[in-house]
């Protein structure tokens, strides 16, 4: 089926269980989905867009209403909603980073955020993790103090992840957010993983920036998400426009340079409003999921040789596994070589894991009904007996 | 009147999602396929009677 002259209609979802890691806090609610219908067209949002002209002050459909109720269930002061979390990273780079700065990020920050350094002109410095894939305050006191040496000034900027992309870690980002502020640097907490899918409250973390991803874990279109940042921080990358034409002598009025005026428009903002509801009650159950990717971990670990490579036992859904002495061994002599493991998951029904991995790789369970979550469990174990893999017992 | 059929459709299309592999419903869902179905129905009826009147 075509919904477009060769835009196949994608099913992935609907035919499958998908454990793609960055897929699956981002599925659409019900909810979504109708307001992707009603508000497809490019200026949808805009019917009832009064003076001051600014979208975030849009009441009808509610988008003044939703700003100040993700401000309130981050425990911030203000938000905006941005095209992806990348552009938060963007918008406050841009703010306090000058060429040559040094910036603080760690050695599993996403590249986005380094993108948004480069653009600026800014030197990156990572904290390093330890032999546990963590990131520590002690090690972030450490670093603070090598960038001081080398550069004769503090970090401008701190981005810290609290679940990383690649082991699904959770760091503790209280406790660096207060080393980063005894130095007086903002610090940047990046919710990708989190805002949407665990509890987030940006006061007691202490951080001056929340950004979370619609499209990765708040059931929202891509690209959608928020920034979220404390009054005094608001006052700052939230600034208003100063610029005057010098023939017209126009002024933009409220307009915000670093949101380039208007912030997200259509059915992306619209989904994700669609969607809250629903994202704020499921942040209250993060439990069932941790206790569905236990069963499929369980029987992942029940392979012999397999090994988990995120901490363990989880604190997030997604997680990276070391099927080298397991799933790859078959590999080696397979017709399909490495691509028989991906292969036969989809023939269980399940996709989202890369074709071909089968030596260290990432899975993301969020968001599977615990049917499907023994459905998982069941495949990996099928396929392991099937090539003759040995089971612990 | 616009929506409503879609959105029941989107409704029915949550339902795969939530059974998928194997699309086997439980009581519940079963229950929940049908009712909605029966209201899809009925939507495309009022359609086809406002629209071809």
């Amino acid at each position: 089926m075509r919904c477009g002259i060769g835009i196949e209609a994608r099913q992935v979802n609907e035919l499958f269980i998908n454990i793609d890691p960055i897929q699956a806090g981002g599925r659409l609610t019900a909810d979504a989905m109708k307001a992707v219908i009603a508000y497809g067209d490019g200026y949808s949002v805009c019917d009832n867009c009064r003076k001051p002209n600014r979208l975030d002050y849009i009441s009808k459909p509610p988008i003044a209403e939703f700003h100040r109720d993700v401000a309130a269930w981050l425990n911030m002061d203000a938000v905006r909603t941005v095209p992806g979390a990348r552009r938060g990273f963007q918008a406050v780079a841009n703010t306090y980073v000058m060429k040559g700065d040094p910036v603080l990020l760690t050695s599993l920050s996403h590249y986005t955020e380094f993108l948004a350094i480069e653009e600026t002109g800014g030197v990156a410095r990572e904290i390093p993790v330890g032999s546990d894939n963590k990131v520590t305050a002690d090690a972030t006191a450490m670093k603070i103090e090598e960038v001081l040496q080398e550069f004769g000034k503090v970090p401008v900027l701190s981005f810290i992840d609290h679940i990383d992309y690649q082991y699904g870690n959770m760091h503790d980002v209280k406790a660096i957010a207060k080393v980063a502020h005894h130095y007086d640097i903002p610090i940047l907490y990046n919710g990708a993983y989190t805002v949407g899918i665990l509890p987030v409250d940006g006061k007691d973390l202490g951080v001056d920036f929340v950004v979370g991803s619609g499209h990765k874990s708040m059931a929202a279109p891509a690209p959608s998400g928020v920034l979220a940042a404390t009054q005094e921080r608001a006052a700052e990358v939230f600034r208003t426009t100063a610029i005057e034409g010098d023939v017209t002598k126009r002024k933009f009025g409220i307009k915000e340079p670093e949101m380039m005026g208007c912030t997200l428009m259509g059915a992306t903002l619209v989904g994700m409003m669609a969607s809250f509801p629903q994202v704020k009650e499921r942040v209250k159950h993060f439990d069932r999921e941790l206790e569905n990717n236990r069963m499929v971990l369980e029987a992942l670990l029940s392979v012999s040789g397999t090994k988990v490579l995120s901490e363990y036992p989880r604190n997030h859904t997604l997680t990276r596994v070391d099927t080298i002495a397991s799933f790859d061994t078959v590999a080696e002599s397979h017709k399909k070589r490495g691509f028989y493991f991906s292969s036969a998951l989809e023939e269980k029904g399940i996709v989202g894991v890369i074709p071909g991995a089968t030596k260290v790789w990432k899975f993301n369970t969020y968001g599977a009904t615990t049917k499907q979550a023994a459905v998982l469990a069941d495949a990996f174990v099928t396929i392991a007996t099937e090539n003759g893999l040995p089971l612990t017992t | 009147m616009t929506f409503q059929a879609l959105y029941t459709l989107t409704d029915l299309r949550v339902i795969f999602r939530e059974t998928a592999p194997q699309h086997s419903l439980d009581e519940i869902q079963r229950a929940q396929a049908q009712r909605l179905l029966d209201n899809l129905e009925r939507q495309v009826a009022s359609l086809k009677q406002e629209m071809l009147k």
